[in-house]
């Protein structure tokens, strides 16, 4: 029974169901791609992003620019590729941030219970109350605008929804018998939160935190278009949205497209893997 | 299971739509207009006579006008509306020089005093007819403190009436542009009685106006449109009144060319030549180009990185202005050497453009020899400690000209970045110091109402408002003060010449483009200046139909 029951939890969840899950693997491929070409984009990028050719303005695909140009000249592929490294760097860091402040919310709120676990749940609330892009434009307007003012802004937007998240999962893994058992032998908090408890929900928070991602990239890809994040001569691709606007009313679609479907693939390939690791941890869990 | 499904399917709809915009923008690239021949825009003060009358016309502004009460604010939309429905004691002509108009005649009878007849014959839209009392009250209103044309009389010392249609003004110094500043809306002659009876209400919507121009006010619906009509009792018989309506309507620059583009709006004075770009291949829109004294500039604060002038003179050599008039507007602007469009050069044509070809400092595209200078200026003069700010509102124009500056300050070893500006608070930057801490360059577009680049020199001087950066001389200040007192042409061009060099040679602010002035129009109207004068002259009355 004990066998049977593992082998259609295998078959499921594991391995051979991830096998037959193309549409998971294509995206993990594609986001492994995009994360080299991060690491690797001063290497492969044909023109410094930067350089202003005002004679090849506006410019067509074509074999010295396969992607054309932008209003000054600058070849698009090379900002496409340049921009990948702020365009992630910045979600992934704002991710960090924000999990380290919601995790820790979440977990001392469901340890705790009573009056803290209340008053938390309260400030989160009156969090979730207040509109995410005002709340970060209200940062902005306090600390001066920039991509690391941008990054802290969503950091702390984000952590509300992770402890609010994070607190729910916790409050049944702390339910759990293990964690009785670490208390009676005289294991502190602390040290069963961050040794025992933590690392057992991180495969439910894996899946819901790569979701996020998608939509920190999103938010910082906004935050710059309006302005707000990212700072010109900038290649991040909200920005790059924002400044190829002005030719859609000339014919040159090329400088909004290409980093709008950019955004559009990461988010769409981050979102696959993020809900199918969802699924998978959330079951095994 | 069906969760399992739905992102399934959404990303393929997502790859399916991805794909679809895809090939779209290639087709759309693959055309490729901005490889299409540019079409030459005819450039001049005015567009072929019109060969008759129209009824109605729909025109665009850029924004709905706050007020018609000039001594309050005045802008763009506000001008645009009210150089047909006010008039002034002198008249800005399609070709920016000014005669006079409500005032017979001005003369200078000595040093200091300043005499205007005023004719006899004009009425304002209420049958009363223009006397000496109500141009007194007038120009004592725009005079006043808090007034917003006050500047225009900061010599003034005394007005009064000296016979039955003649106003004498004292000055404290001579000062040769004060006569053609009443052809700006400092000279606008308004109806005492009428401004009387609205009181504070006076220029907001459902007040009439007080003027005596070729067009009445008509109904202004706030927030929809407002019209113009032809003024059925226009004093001046012989001046013949082509368009009996004009209705405006207001939005911004690109919902301006959809309607231009779609037929729903019979034409509009383009706040940018950039506009224009687009509505070069609709065949329905003529365009024209005239003279303005307008120019973007980049002007330079106190924040410090430019407080030495080599540095600016050398992003000045370094900056590449064909660059930035091709990117930003199409070509339809041209690299200046001047902080001001050669629209100001009202007289003494010839020398002002003699002296412009020979200014250097300022290439249109900097060629080795200016990128060594260049260096050879920062090498003495030492970097900045800290990298150069420019200012963007991430609008096009400024985009371009931040990115351009930023390569220019890169091409001789400086560094420099771009600050992002909220486009409502830019504007702050002509008053906001602490603002002005935060950036090294702001870019504009800066005009004068005067075609006397005296006018504009003035900025320079030591205790000028706008001399953000410090720049001190204090022969260019005597030079300033003996322009405004040549009433004489040639000599006040000499010296306008010479704070011109003074001016390009410590650059306080880096010229970039001149921006001429840009309207668009159906083809089936003609007649309207093309020039600049459309913030002052009665446009509309010029503006008829283009087939007989």
């Amino acid at each position: 029974m004990t066998t049977t029951t593992a082998d259609a939890l295998l078959t499921r969840t594991g391995l051979t169901g991830r096998r037959r899950d193309p549409l998971f693997w294509i995206s993990t491929g594609f986001l492994a791609v995009v994360v080299l070409v991060a690491a690797f984009a001063p290497l492969i990028a044909p023109y410094d992003p930067e350089a202003i050719d005002f004679a090849a303005i506006w410019a067509p695909p074509s074999l010295a620019h396969p992607f054309g140009t932008d209003q000054l000249g600058r070849d698009l592929l090379s900002r496409l590729l340049l921009g990948t490294r702020e365009s992630l760097i910045g979600p992934f860091l704002l991710l960090v941030g924000a999990t380290v402040l919601g995790v820790a919310i979440g977990i001392v709120a469901a340890w705790n219970g009573g009056w803290i676990d209340v008053l938390l749940a309260r400030i989160t609330d009156v969090m979730f109350a207040f509109p995410g892009l005002l709340f970060v434009v209200l940062v902005i307007a306090v600390f001066g605008e920039g991509p690391a003012t941008a990054v802290v802004a969503l950091a702390l937007a984000y952590a509300p929804v992770i402890a609010k998240f994070t607190r729910s999962i916790a409050l049944s893994e702390l339910a759990r018998p293990y964690v009785d058992a670490y208390r009676v032998q005289g294991v502190g908090g602390g040290v069963i939160a961050a040794r025992y408890v933590v690392p057992n929900m991180a495969p439910a928070l894996l899946g819901y935190l790569v979701v996020l991602f998608g939509e920190g990239l999103m938010g910082l890809a906004t935050l710059s278009y309006l302005g707000f994040g990212a700072q010109p001569p900038s290649s991040e691709w909200g920005l790059m949205v924002q400044e190829g606007q002005d030719g859609i009313v000339l014919g040159h679609f090329g400088p909004t497209l290409v980093p709008g479907l950019a955004i559009s693939a990461v988010v769409v390939a981050v979102n696959i893997v993020g809900v199918r690791l969802s699924e998978r941890m959330g079951a095994r869990a | 299971m069906n969760i399992s499904h739905r992102p399934r399917r959404a990303a393929w709809l997502a790859i399916a739509a991805g794909a679809a915009i895809a090939l779209t923008g290639c087709t759309a690239d693959g055309g490729d207009p901005s490889t299409a021949p540019a079409i030459d825009i005819p450039f001049g003060a005015t567009t072929p006579a019109a060969s008759g009358p129209v009824d109605s016309v729909a025109w665009m502004l850029p924004a709905e006008p706050a007020t018609f009460d000039f001594d309050i604010d005045s802008g763009a939309a506000e001008n645009t509306v009210f150089a047909n429905v006010c008039e002034r004691l002198m008249a800005v002509q399609p070709d920016l020089t000014t005669v006079p108009h409500l005032a017979e005649s001005a003369e200078w009878v000595d040093d200091t005093h300043v005499v205007f007849t005023i004719r006899t014959d004009a009425t304002f839209h209420d049958g009363s007819p223009v006397t000496a009392d109500d141009v007194l009250w007038s120009m004592q209103r725009h005079a006043a403190e808090g007034a917003d044309e006050s500047d225009e009389y900061a010599n003034v010392t005394a007005m009064e009436k000296t016979g039955a249609n003649e106003i004498t003004v004292t000055l404290a110094q001579r000062d040769a542009i004060f006569i053609q500043a009443m052809a700006g809306n400092g000279g606008m002659v308004l109806n005492p009685r009428v401004v009387e009876a609205q009181g504070e209400n006076f220029g907001a919507p459902g007040t009439p106006d007080a003027c005596s121009g070729p067009y009445t006010l008509g109904e202004w619906k706030p927030g929809t449109s407002l019209t113009i009509e032809k003024a059925e009792n226009y004093w001046d018989a012989s001046r013949e009144v082509l368009a009996s309506e004009v209705v405006f309507r207001w939005a911004d620059q690109s919902a301006v060319v959809n309607a231009l583009t779609a037929g729903e709006a019979d034409g509009s004075y383009l706040d940018s030549p950039a506009s224009a770009i687009p509505l070069q291949s609709v065949d329905s829109v003529s365009l024209a180009q005239g003279p303005s004294t307008n120019a973007w500039v980049l002007l330079a604060t106190e924040r410090g990185a430019l407080a030495d002038e080599r540095i600016r003179q050398a992003l000045s050599l370094a900056l590449d202005r064909a660059g930035i008039a091709k990117a930003a507007f199409g070509d339809l602007a041209e690299p200046s050497k001047t902080p001001i469009g050669s629209g100001a050069w009202g007289y003494e044509r010839d020398a002002f453009e003699a002296a412009y070809e020979a200014l250097e400092g300022a290439p249109a595209s900097p060629s080795a020899s200016d990128l060594e200078a260049a260096k050879e200026l920062v090498a003495e003069a030492g970097a900045p400690d800290e990298p150069i700010v420019i200012a963007s509102d991430g609008g096009s124009v400024r985009n371009v000209v931040s990115n351009a500056l930023v390569a220019a300050a890169k091409s001789i070893g400086l560094e420099a970045e771009i600050a992002t500006i909220p486009s409502a608070q830019y504007g702050d930057f002509y008053s906001d110091a602490e603002l002005r801490g935060q950036a090294d360059l702001f870019s504009d577009e800066y005009y004068i109402s005067k075609n006397d680049p005296v006018g504009f020199y003035k900025n320079g001087a030591s205790t000028a408002s706008v001399n953000f950066v410090g720049f001190d001389d204090p022969e260019y200040d005597e030079l300033v003060t003996q322009a405004f007192a040549a009433t004489d042409d040639a000599e006040r061009a000499e010296l306008a010449i010479e704070l011109q060099r003074r001016w390009v040679e410590a650059t306080p602010w880096l010229p970039v483009t001149q921006s001429p002035s840009t309207v668009a129009y159906s083809s089936k109207l003609t007649g309207l200046p093309s020039s600049a004068a459309y913030l002052y002259y009665p446009w509309a009355a010029d503006l008829g139909s283009s087939q007989g």
